[in-house]
């Protein structure tokens, strides 16, 4: 039985000190598993430019506590909070002498750098690997750009949306019978490479450890997440036709789909009915014997040729049961069933995640207390791993470059007065700013 | 000779699923020795996902650069040469129901009394703990629970599952990061670890989910399926965001907001458009999206998916193609970055496979090993991990605990 142990080890990154250079999803998520894992993580930004959201949003905008963006909304914004757990906020324009001379000072008492940053940024700011090697000969140090650092496409701009595209998985995606055109948006390829990331660098730390060697890791989007859709290659490979779009069904299983339950209005259960016996069982938990002895539906080639039929019969059982109590029923006699459960309300209220522990509460300092998820895994040995609220912007200014790098208190004044450190954004900062910036002097010029 | 950066590591794998199965491909990927124990049968068995047309296509994916060994683990004998095993490996990835580790004798209290740096990796659906942790599943029926398929979809029609086997996947590579972390706590204190990794909670702390979550846990706002093109599906720019259909087949767009307006109206070659009093700021973007989409739409309609491709990297807009299998496995940017590998199968012949999920500087890269024959390496594991002589493989041959060819 699976328990934790009464005298837990310090998390087994402990000691490790990486630095974040990080927007979206990729490497900020990659981040926050590094400081579950108990690595020390710097997140560094920059007052120049922030990925936190609006820097003045309207009253009630979306995604604040309560509605209210209040006085710092850089500190307030959910989905920033949400994504920035475990970590170190440090402020330093990269783009002047002092900021970069003060992060390779940071560099030289690090162990990882990582960034998802899109091809040659880190070169711009002098801080490409090979720099950072001058620095400290062993670090280590993850690049991750949407197609990696070599090759044809280098150089573009990619977005999850783009990878998801050009790897195949969009071609996959999307009601069968409508157009591809009316697919959801979909960010799914940056979380792959933000846990291959964590991967990656915990290897290359081990290999540190038996070698004393640093290296450069060379992440591209796109190949982190091929490897998902690996079988579906081969099999266009093997078969000679491309798998055709599938919806919610299976060509191996029937039923499988999703089913309207009562208790509200967009309610569904999910079922996988994986053999001819199992069909069975399934008309017995809905009480419908005659549907089993229906031959419309007897075997898996009927029910896959009547699955429409299937359905209909299905939903009239489901329609009369909540989602929890369909997915029970069938759970009880074996049977591949779960209620579908959005990211609201249904998410805090399930009551597997509730007995694992799953949301913490979490006091943020300028955001209150609100329910956090949690990690995504739990280890024995080690310590349990707690959600830390996510950094103000430049909160640990002070302690990482006065007290870690023991910076005199008028060098600090000094990279403040210069504005290459600080805690409130500039006007303009928030994502787009910049090149807003960059366009009205173009204009003017 | 420089090293595979896991070399000398050995990995105990006892995984017939996606997740643990992955965990393992990307462990030995890097250079680990993984001994994946199967039943003694001529037949491969079946990965629990295997469907009809693809169940080669899944054990030919997943099964690459193992060492297959066929142990009778029914048999008494067969569960003591587990065991020996496994204490002689740094990591154990293990799908099977809680429980049944224990029941086979390698329970990680008995393994770490032993060895007491093995890292144990449990990945199953629903993790070790609660009262789901017995229940069935399948990719359908898991991903629904996640919260990801609850926004995948329309208003007013029923939620979506992706394509292929995402939420086991990313289970797969959530337990390898796992895995490698507690080797890394392993090599600087002795101790090592189990790990229970719930593919669940994987895809419900996954940044898309965790994101959806935070503006109901701030301020209580509803996950609701919308359509596309609006601003409430987080498009900013809704016009030009999404898969549109082009002149050879389709395009995905994510500008990145209002910044990339001027971009999109020299993508498509009207920079006329930037003054037209109709566009002029993002809001009257939005409130004429419909008409903007249409001039958008007719530019594509000329333009096929690679003409499209070159229009948007020009103007630094993130867009690309949409492409199927083959055509990925075709593609010049991977084919460069030597991403495919070809493998010799003596069943299925020379196939292309996925390769590494990064490149490491001035490593080589394993000479890639395609799926092995249930039972292809006992012999040799079994002498060289355990020192066993040929006659007494034999002997265990005879008995049916161990099969090889």
């Amino acid at each position: 039985m699976f328990s934790p142990s009464s005298t837990p080890l310090k998390g087994a990154l402990s000691g490790i000190r990486a630095l974040e250079l990080a927007e979206i999803w990729a490497g900020p998520f990659c981040g926050s598993v590094l400081g579950d894992l108990g690595a020390e993580v710097v997140k560094v930004e920059a007052v120049q430019r922030i990925a936190r959201g609006s820097i003045n949003p309207p009253p009630h905008a979306s995604g604040y506590p309560d509605g209210d963006p209040g006085e710092r909304p850089w500190n307030r914004n959910s989905n920033f909070n949400a994504l920035s757990r475990n970590k170190l906020g440090l402020t330093l324009d990269l783009t002047t002498k002092q900021g970069a001379d003060a992060f390779k000072e940071l560099v030289n008492v690090s162990d990882v750098v990582f960034t998802n940053y899109a091809y040659g940024v880190m070169d711009k700011f002098g801080l490409g690997y090979d720099e950072l090697r001058k620095v400290k000969p062993d670090i280590i140090a993850l690049f991750t750009p949407g197609y990696g650092n070599t090759g044809p496409y280098k150089t573009f701009r990619s977005m999850g949306m783009v990878i998801d595209a050009i790897t195949g998985h969009t071609a996959l995606r999307g009601y069968p019978d409508m157009d591809l055109s009316r697919n959801s948006l979909v960010h799914h390829p940056d979380a792959v490479a933000g846990a291959t990331a964590v991967f990656a660098i915990c290897l290359a730390i081990r290999e540190r450890i038996k070698t004393g060697r640093g290296r450069f890791i060379d992440l591209s989007q796109a190949e982190s997440f091929m490897p998902h859709l690996g079988e579906v290659y081969l099999e266009h490979a093997l078969t000679g036709t491309p798998r055709e779009r599938r919806g919610n069904r299976h060509p191996a299983m029937a039923p499988r789909g999703v089913y309207r339950c009562a208790g509200g209005e967009d309610r569904w259960v999910a079922i996988a009915v994986k053999s001819d016996a199992e069909w069975r069982e399934m008309c017995g938990a809905m009480q419908m014997p005659q549907l089993a002895r229906n031959p419309l539906f007897a075997t898996l080639d009927a029910r896959l040729r009547n699955h429409d039929e299937l359905d209909a019969a299905i939903e009239r059982w489901t329609r009369g049961t909540t989602r929890y109590e369909a997915a029970s029923a069938l759970q009880e006699r074996g049977i591949a069933a779960g209620p579908v459960l959005d990211c609201g309300a249904d998410a805090y209220d399930d009551p597997h995640l509730q007995d694992r522990g799953y949301f913490q509460a979490v006091e943020h300092p300028d955001a209150g207390v609100h329910l956090m998820s949690g990690p995504i895994w739990r280890m024995a040995n080690r310590s349990e791993i707690r959600h830390e609220p996510a950094p103000g912007l430049g909160e640990h200014n002070e302690p990482l470059l006065g007290g870690l790098l023991g910076m005199p208190h008028s060098r600090l004044a000094e990279l403040e007065a210069n504005r290459v450190i600080g805690t409130a954004p500039l006007e303009g900062a928030d994502m787009g700013g910049v090149r807003r910036a960059a366009e009205r002097k173009n204009a003017a010029r | 000779m420089p090293q595979l950066a896991l070399d000398g590591v050995r990995v105990l794998e006892l995984a017939d699923d996606i997740a643990g199965g992955y965990c393992a491909k990307t462990l030995a990927e890097y250079g680990a020795e993984v001994f994946k124990i199967e039943p003694p049968s001529r037949a491969a068995p079946e990965y629990r996902a295997a469907q009809s047309e693809a169940d080669d296509a899944l054990r030919l994916h997943l099964a690459t650069n193992r060492k297959s060994v066929a142990l009778d683990l029914e048999t008494e004998r067969g569960r003591e040469i587990l065991f020996e095993l496994a204490v002689r490996c740094d990591v154990v990835v293990e799908s099977m129901p809680p429980g049944d580790a224990e029941r086979l004798g390698i329970g990680y209290e008995r393994l770490a009394a032993r060895a007491p740096a093995v890292v144990m990796a449990s990945v199953t659906p629903f993790g070790q703990t609660g009262p789901y942790r017995l229940w069935n599943y399948d990719e359908l029926t898991l991903f629904a629970m996640t919260g990801a398929m609850h926004r995948e979809g329309l208003p007013g029609r029923h939620p979506l599952k992706y394509g292929g086997e995402i939420a086991q996947y990313f289970g797969g590579t959530a337990a390898a990061a796992a895995t490698m972390g507690a080797l890394v706590g392993a090599a600087m204190t002795g101790v090592g670890d189990w790990i229970d990794v719930s593919v669940f909670e994987g895809m419900a702390g996954h940044p898309h989910q965790i994101g959806r979550r935070a503006p109901f846990a701030y301020s209580g706002e509803p996950d609701l399926r919308v359509e596309p093109r609006t601003s409430s599906a987080g498009g900013r720019e809704p016009y030009a965001v999404g898969t549109f259909r082009c002149k050879d087949g389709y395009v995905s767009f994510l500008p990145l907001g209002p910044r990339m307006w001027p971009n999109i109206a020299r993508m498509i070659g009207m920079p006329e458009l930037m003054d037209d009093p109709r566009f002029l700021t993002t809001d009257d973007r939005s409130e004429n999206r419909v008409e903007l989409e249409s001039i958008f739409q007719s530019w594509l309609d000329g333009k096929t998916r690679m003409e499209v491709f070159d229009a948007a990297q020009r103007e630094g807009l993130p867009g690309g193609p949409v492409l199927q299998a083959l055509e990925v496995a075709g593609n010049e940017h991977f084919a460069a970055r030597d991403y495919f590998r070809r493998m010799e199968h003596p069943e299925h012949g020379e196939l292309t496979y996925t390769g590494l999920p990064f490149k490491l500087s001035d490593a080589p890269e394993s000479a890639p090993s395609p799926a092995p024959e249930v039972g292809r390496d006992t012999r040799r594991v079994l002498a060289s991990v355990l020192g066993m002589s040929e006659t007494e493989i034999a002997a265990l041959a005879r008995r049916g605990v161990a099969s090889y060819v």
